[in-house]
């Protein structure tokens, strides 16, 4: 079965935007992947103008958080890195026994999502407040800030939101185009099961998944030497 | 979706077809027009009657409208074309503009070629199922989604706007006027391929509806408040006006709040820029906006429920960015009952504010309104909450609602002011009744489904300290009627106990002096009130009772396995 692969474009986000984007967009995924009887949830991203829909699985909704959470200590240990986080959506098909494991995952599905996390020059002395009202989100950082570091924090978050929107397009656009390689629907499965995965521009790490991958799709052990 | 066994594959391919139509109309719709929406409560995946027409592409968007149901029986013909138009009206100015065009066709089967596609059912109904998916997240994306957010969030405060957002189903289309179109993107979803035909949706739309000014709040971008002078957490019985504005706003069934003055707005003090109309109540705070990132269910918050016509201190405890928010009952507003710390800000604070609805805070333990025994302000918060929870029977006092607790003994709530409370809301939904036989009737306290504020183990002496005024006529009476020792619960007799204290005449203005008395002291003099209205013997009588009712709190109490301190 041929694995499909969508790279998504690359989004510029601060440290404190990682979460509500990153959820965003692996939410979008997996509910296009969540075959099973759902019902689905809207969710009103704070930081942005944008609506998208989760799935309603509390598991999902897990996984994706905790992805995130490592993500974010990643992005703290190697800031002013561009990285990448790649869903995986795999079947997993029982063969004969191998070396490693006699279940192996055929992976179907691969979507990149690509992030440039900005490192953040100044930081607030003291925390910052968000506060919600009628839409509009106050945010108080410790240090005033002036009109034009303001006005340019500004228009970098609504460039960042007309690229977020333009992934959400992307998204809906390749699962529209691409249906053949989608596995068919088992009874009682909700959603597709998938992993996430953290390679970044460094090799060591992309190199030690690229090796997790061929190892679960039953490689020849001589290819580990 | 459980396809009948015995039916051939063409057969289940129509069904898919047939049921595709209704459910694109429903998720369109569902996005668009709030009274299309289903209730939040009724969907559940989980629910066991869920309805077939539900499960189908496993997506479950609630009950359908009845709406829905009548365009659906209209539209029989999967041949027809499906065309539904999110239009915006401006009623004044006799304005429509379509703002969306969704196309669900299925298309002439004599341009498909059978070979081409696939006829296993189940690779069919699992494309539907993806391109029904990727409608619904599209929905969300547009525009006219955010419009619709934008519209119906100012049906409270009457649409300042004046647009309203309508739909049309029809099975042909007027073609567009060529001004229109060049401002239109249109969006087309792949094809799935039903043989002999294809099911195709698309969508044209206007990707700029800044013309028809809906709502400036929502596209407004954060700001930086350089002045930020505290939150509702840190103080939360502060008022900050709007500036420029002397603002008088009837807040609580026609009562009014005192003119405020100039200052600079507070965070979630958006709400008081804009005037209220005359019979309008304002509550900021419950701007359906306010509750936008809680949201989460697709339900839309409320705004002129007459159980909420809320005057702003009753705002959420916590963060303004993150309300609680408990709904108590399906189709009403949400009440924020806040936490009992906050509560004790609130209590403490409670100068300001003489007015009982002012401070609509449920009295959550006697632990905690002891400290500020003067307070005022929990029964009108007990009034709120409960008026909003359903089946609540209007009879009986708060002790039917909270089983297993002791009515505080801040007898300054007394039914007097509760009752003024009632007559200003309009709304009797339950009364503070003062017949001590009523309260000690009440084996309701028992219900486990109720979550009652008083912890009925820390009724306290000082309680007793408030009772100024003591009527013994009334006291004996009420002590033989409502406490035959054995019968009657603990509870009614702390509730009877209450009541005779708030009755009672007063003492003396020496606390500690009546606690001694209370504890067998033989008071001497006659420097007391009580003294010289009544002799000694009625005194004696009186603490004969007192007694009496001791030794029946301790061995009930002994009983239950529980404590109490009445003394």
């Amino acid at each position: 079965m041929n694995c499909e692969v969508c790279h998504l474009k690359e989004l510029e986000v601060e440290s404190f935007e990682i979460r509500e984007v990153l959820r965003c967009i692996l939410h979008t995924i997996v509910f296009h992947r969540a075959l099973g009887l759902i019902r689905p949830k809207d969710i009103d991203l704070e930081l942005f103008d944008i609506t998208y829909v989760q799935c309603g699985e509390i598991e999902v909704e897990k996984k994706i958080d905790e992805t995130i959470e490592h993500f974010i200590s990643w992005i703290e240990k190697h800031p002013n890195k561009k990285s990448q986080i790649c869903v995986s959506f795999y079947e997993v098909k029982s063969k004969q026994p191998s070396w490693f494991n006699n279940k192996q995952r055929s992976y179907w599905e691969q979507w990149y999502v690509n992030l440039n996390v900005l490192h953040q020059t100044k930081s607030p002395s003291h925390h910052s407040k968000l506060v919600m009202d009628t839409g509009v989100i106050y945010m108080f950082c410790g240090n005033p800030t002036t009109v034009e570091a303001s006005e340019e924090r500004s228009s970098r978050r609504t460039m960042l939101e007309q690229s977020l929107q333009e992934v959400l397009f992307h998204i809906i656009k390749f699962v529209n185009e691409k249906k053949d390689h989608v596995p068919p629907i088992n009874d009682g499965v909700i959603y597709c099961p998938f992993e996430i995965t953290m390679p970044s521009s460094s090799d060591s790490t992309f190199g030690m998944d690229i090796l997790k991958r061929m190892l679960h799709s039953g490689g020849h052990p001589s290819m580990l030497s | 979706m459980d396809f009948p066994e015995n039916l051939p594959d063409m057969g289940r391919l129509e069904q898919i077809v047939s049921h595709f139509f209704p459910k694109a109309l429903h998720i369109i719709l569902d996005s668009r027009i709030p009274s299309l929406q289903s209730r939040v409560g009724v969907r559940s995946r989980d629910r066991p009657n869920l309805k077939k027409s539900d499960k189908w592409f496993n997506l479950v968007m609630g009950d359908r409208p009845a709406a829905l149901e009548k365009l659906h029986s209209w539209h029989r013909n999967v041949l027809d074309s499906m065309i539904i138009d999110i239009i915006l009206i401006h009623p004044n100015h006799d304005d429509e503009t379509v703002i969306e065009r969704w196309v669900v066709q299925y298309e002439n089967p004599l341009i498909m070629s059978p070979q081409s596609s696939d006829p296993r059912y189940q690779k069919v109904y699992k494309k539907a199922i993806i391109l029904l998916r990727s409608l619904h997240a599209q929905t969300r994306l547009l525009p006219a989604y955010r419009a619709s957010r934008q519209l119906s969030s100012s049906l409270a405060s009457s649409s300042s706007s004046g647009y309203e957002m309508v739909y049309k189903v029809s099975s042909f289309s007027d073609v567009f006027s060529p001004p229109v179109t060049e401002t239109m993107k249109e969006f087309r979803f792949t094809p799935v391929e039903v043989p002999p035909g294809r099911l195709c949706v698309s969508v044209t739309y206007r990707s700029d509806l800044s013309d028809f000014n809906l709502g400036a709040h929502i596209t407004l971008p954060p700001r930086i408040i350089t002045d930020y002078v505290g939150s509702p957490a840190t103080d939360p019985m502060r008022f900050f006006p709007s500036p420029g504005q002397s603002f008088e706003g009837a807040s609580f069934q026609g009562r009014r709040r005192p003119p405020l003055t100039t200052e600079r707005p507070h965070s979630w003090s958006s709400g008081f820029q804009r005037p209220p109309t005359p019979n309008q109540s304002f509550s900021p705070q419950f701007s359906p906006d306010f509750f936008h990132s809680s949201r989460t269910d697709g339900g839309y918050g409320y705004g002129g429920d007459s159980h909420h016509q809320l005057s702003p201190p009753f705002s959420p405890s916590g963060s303004p960015s993150t309300p609680r928010r408990i709904s108590v009952r399906p189709g009403t507003a949400p009440v924020t009952i806040p936490s009992s710390a906050t509560f004790n800000r609130y209590v403490s604070s409670s100068s300001n504010f003489s007015e009982p609805s002012r401070n609509p805070l449920p009295p959550f333990s006697p632990k905690s309104t002891r400290r500020s025994p003067s307070s005022q302000d929990s029964l009108p918060g007990i009034a709120l909450y409960k008026s909003s929870r359903s089946g609540e029977s209007p009879s009986g006092g708060l002790m039917n609602h909270y089983p297993g607790h002791k009515l505080t003994k801040d007898s300054k709530y007394d039914s007097g002011r509760f009752s003024g409370l009632l007559s200003s809301s309009g709304s009797p939904r339950f009364g503070f009744s003062r017949s001590p036989s009523r309260l000690s009737s009440q084996d309701d306290l028992d219900d486990p489904d109720c979550s009652c504020p008083f912890d009925f183990d820390d009724v306290d002496e000082s309680g007793l300290q408030y009772s100024q005024s003591l009527d013994r006529r009334k006291t004996s009476s009420s002590i033989s009627q409502s406490l035959p020792i054995g019968r009657k619960s603990q509870d009614a007799a702390v509730g009877v106990l209450v009541q005779m204290l708030k009755t009672a005449p007063p003492l003396r203005q020496d606390s500690s002096t009546y606690m001694a008395s209370m504890s067998g002291v033989q008071r001497e003099g006659t420097e007391s009130e009580f003294s010289m209205a009544r002799s000694t013997s009625d005194a004696l009588e009186e603490l004969r009772n007192y007694k009496q009712l001791k030794d029946l709190l301790l061995s009930k109490s002994k009983s239950f396995g529980g404590e109490t301190r009445v003394h």
